[in-house]
């Protein structure tokens, strides 16, 4: 089955049923498109470093657009808004941020580890959070995520507390056959797209899976999808955990790629911007998370470094992107391209 | 019919762009050992809680690199600064300190002005061996654990700033010693260095209260204090929490029985401050008057006044000075922008910059200074700016800095 056609649903206002292809050869192109999105997307991710203002940028956008498309797999496509996914990415940092500044294991141990830890975090916090609805489900995971948060807080003998965990030093890494200088940027970048690509090829298929087709139907309309037969809390739960373990490999690799890991990874602040990056890019759609997140980081580091006032000019056009493109970026961009034929 | 391009000219076109591509960074990286301009990178929080400080910083760095060029700068080779807005966000200042480093090949670094961020810089410019010198207060960045040969300390540390105020308060006001402190690690490190300072004079504890960073209401834990009677209350805490506690404590009239102590008393807060102020004792790195019996001080403060307005560095800013100047200094002594050559000259320098004698400690490369016991006034000023007494100086001395051993340094 070919998944449906992203941002689709959402520009037309009616529920999304199967994929309709659009007029004549527009449609034929993104029907072609959707089913050639991994490849497309890691096409793109492949030249990016070379139109990205700096290397360290890109791979920051790499991270933050891996995060927003776990992110989405809860909010664009189950239809949950969470306000506690930076205990994810926060999880996922200070695990593989611990397991080698701590104990010395292998970055590619320690990504288990971190996407492990992510994964019990989002497991203990979904179930309680899938109990509730609406405002009332976003107020939960911000009030778990910020317990989250206080906890890392007071560990200051592993995470470093306010002054951050420090020492997360992988200056070579080491692979059968491979030995790879991650203090070179190139490198580094294409080291982290390797795992971000294997990333979102497992989301692509999950997507089009019956599993995939299902969290959507309960984006839907719940009630239906109740009474097709689904067992809708479990699914939200497995949604919401998966979405957790993707978040929490983006955190994992951004530790990793900032030596770094400031408290602030975990903080509801951090949960704001993954709402933010998936609503600028287009919620629900594929490709978005990324363009969303490539440019909430270009306008924020272009802007940062031509004005001290950058907040407000960064504002206003989040606002202006808000009123203007409902649809996000890119979601907008495919409802275009679906409506006329170019 | 030919069209003027065939694949074979788009091959050869694009192999031989793509070779410059890649040779790019090698001839530039060359071009600039050879001798572009030395490059300083200066991470600070441009916005953010202190970026009236930051803005001080970058003015005075500024300063710093102007006085290098004037005077012929370094075989011929010009300084220049990179300012960079860390947003007061560690993860931020990581990032933007790769973009330095890794876009804009800095020589040196200079910044940060918050513990994490100072940290967090550290640890990105240690790992590519770039040289950083901190001008953020941190007690961390001296141990073994986050040190690295590049790594230099210009500013003073909680350790050294709470001692120097504790040995000079306590024998004065009091052995009866109250704690209400911000809970974080620049609060337990400033309450670690009072305790440790007040040893020699046997004080006691009778309270060692925390509240939450950024807390606005301290009625929960004044009547507390208050019935305490404590001969001395030490607010170790940071820009806004110490303006807005002390204000509180004043208000309640605490300062009747108790002498209110800050560890680091801040010009751009006494000034936010205003008369709540009067009569706190604190610490601090710099103040202006100090011109009235340094030389160095009068110059850097007339040097400063005629770039700016006739205004007056701040104690942060004029860090911001001293941090790059001790690089530029050291890159003439070691006659080379060499990492381990300016090292080397960097552990050498004995200055006096801009507050009298200074020189790096060589096992953890912090700057051993002195540090001004300053006490806050509102009347009787003789500019606005006119705000300090300094009531003493305890000069610098390696015996006020944690052993070498004790920071896990292996001799």
């Amino acid at each position: 089955m070919s998944p449906p056609a992203p941002g689709h649903a959402l520009a037309q206002g009616t529920p999304l049923a199967a994929p309709r292809p659009g007029s004549g050869r527009t449609g034929r192109w993104l029907a072609l498109a959707s089913r050639h999105r991994v490849a497309l997307t890691l096409a793109f991710l492949v030249v990016f470093p070379w139109i990205a203002p700096y290397q360290a940028l890109a791979v920051n956008i790499l991270v933050l657009g891996l995060y927003a498309l776990g992110f989405n797999l809860l909010f664009g496509y189950t239809g949950l808004l969470s306000f506690g996914h930076a205990a994810f990415l926060g999880g996922g940092a200070y695990g593989s941020g611990i397991a080698i500044a701590h104990y010395g294991l292998h970055p590619a141990l320690a990504l288990v580890a971190g996407t492990l830890l992510a994964t019990l975090i989002a497991a203990a916090m979904g179930v309680l959070a899938i109990r509730t609805r609406g405002i009332y489900f976003a107020m939960t995971t911000l009030a778990l995520s910020m317990c989250v948060y206080y906890v890392f807080y007071r560990a200051e003998s592993f995470t470093g507390g306010e002054n951050g965990l420090r020492g997360i030093n992988v200056p070579v890494l080491t692979l059968p056959g491979l030995r790879l200088d991650l203090l070179d940027p190139m490198v580094k970048y294409y080291a982290v797209l390797a795992v971000v690509g294997g990333a979102v090829w497992l989301f692509s298929r999950l997507l089009s899976s019956p599993f995939g087709a299902a969290l959507e139907a309960i984006r839907e309309n719940e009630g239906r999808a109740q009474a097709c037969g689904y067992d809708v809390r479990r699914m939200k739960l497995v949604a919401f955990v998966i979405s957790g373990a993707l978040c929490g490999l983006a955190g994992a690799l951004q530790a990793i790629h900032l030596s770094i890991v400031p408290i602030e990874t975990m903080h509801y602040s951090t949960s704001g911007q993954a709402v933010m990056m998936a609503l600028l890019g287009g919620m629900g759609t594929f490709f978005g998370p990324f363009i969303g997140a490539a440019t909430f980081s270009l306008l924020q580091d272009g802007l940062a470094t031509l004005t001290s006032h950058w907040q407000l000019f960064v504002g206003a056009i989040f606002i202006a992107f808000v009123l203007f493109l409902p649809l996000g970026i890119w979601g907008e961009v495919l409802a275009r391209l679906r409506r006329t034929g170019w | 019919m030919t069209t003027g391009f065939d694949r074979r000219r788009l091959l050869q076109g694009s192999a031989a762009a793509s070779a410059l591509a890649l040779a790019a960074p090698a001839l530039l990286r060359s071009a600039a050992a050879q001798g572009g301009p030395i490059k300083i990178g200066f991470p600070v929080p441009l916005t953010g809680a202190f970026g009236a400080e930051a803005n001080d910083q970058v003015r005075a760095a500024q300063l710093a690199i102007k006085e290098f060029n004037e005077a012929g700068g370094f075989q011929g080779r010009q300084a220049e600064l990179l300012v960079r807005d860390d947003k007061l966000n560690p993860g931020e200042a990581a990032g933007r300190t790769l973009e330095l480093i890794e876009k804009d090949k800095v020589n040196f670094l200079v910044g940060g002005l918050s513990a994490a961020v100072t940290l967090s810089i550290n640890n990105v410019a240690r790992e590519r061996r770039v040289i950083y010198n901190s001008i953020s207060q941190s007690d961390a960045i001296n141990e073994a654990k986050d040190f690295g040969r590049t790594t230099f300390h210009e500013a003073l540390n909680p350790h050294m700033t709470a001692g120097a105020v504790g040995r000079y308060v306590f024998p004065k006001s009091g052995k009866r010693v109250a704690f209400l402190s911000a809970d974080y690690a620049y609060g337990h490190e400033m309450v670690r260095g009072f305790k440790r300072a007040g040893e020699a004079s046997g004080i006691e504890v009778v309270a060692d209260i925390r509240h939450p960073i950024g807390a606005s209401d301290y009625s929960a834990f004044l009547p507390r204090i208050a019935a305490l009677k404590p001969d001395v209350l030490c607010l170790c805490n940071f820009g806004r929490d110490q303006v807005v506690s002390i204000q509180q404590a004043t208000e309640f009239g605490l300062k009747r029985n108790t002498k209110l102590v800050a560890p680091v008393l801040l010009f751009t807060s006494r000034k936010a401050g205003g008369e709540a102020f009067d009569g706190v004792i604190g610490g601090t790195s710099y103040y202006w008057r100090l011109e009235d019996t340094v030389p160095s001080a009068k110059a850097f403060n007339d040097r400063f006044r005629a770039a700016y307005n006739g205004a007056v560095p701040s104690d942060y800013g004029a860090l911001g000075y001293a941090g790059v100047r001790s690089v530029l200094e050291g890159v003439k002594a070691a006659g080379s922008v060499e990492t381990d050559k300016v090292v080397t000259a960097m552990e050498g320098l004995k200055a006096d910059f801009y507050k009298g004698p200074q020189s790096f400690r060589k096992c953890d490369h912090q700057l051993v200074q002195s540090v001004l016991i300053v006490e806050s006034k509102s009347k009787g000023l003789k500019t606005p700016d006119d705000v300090f007494t300094i009531l003493g100086t305890e000069g610098p001395d390696e015996r006020f800095l944690r052993g070498c051993d004790e920071l896990g340094h292996k001799a």
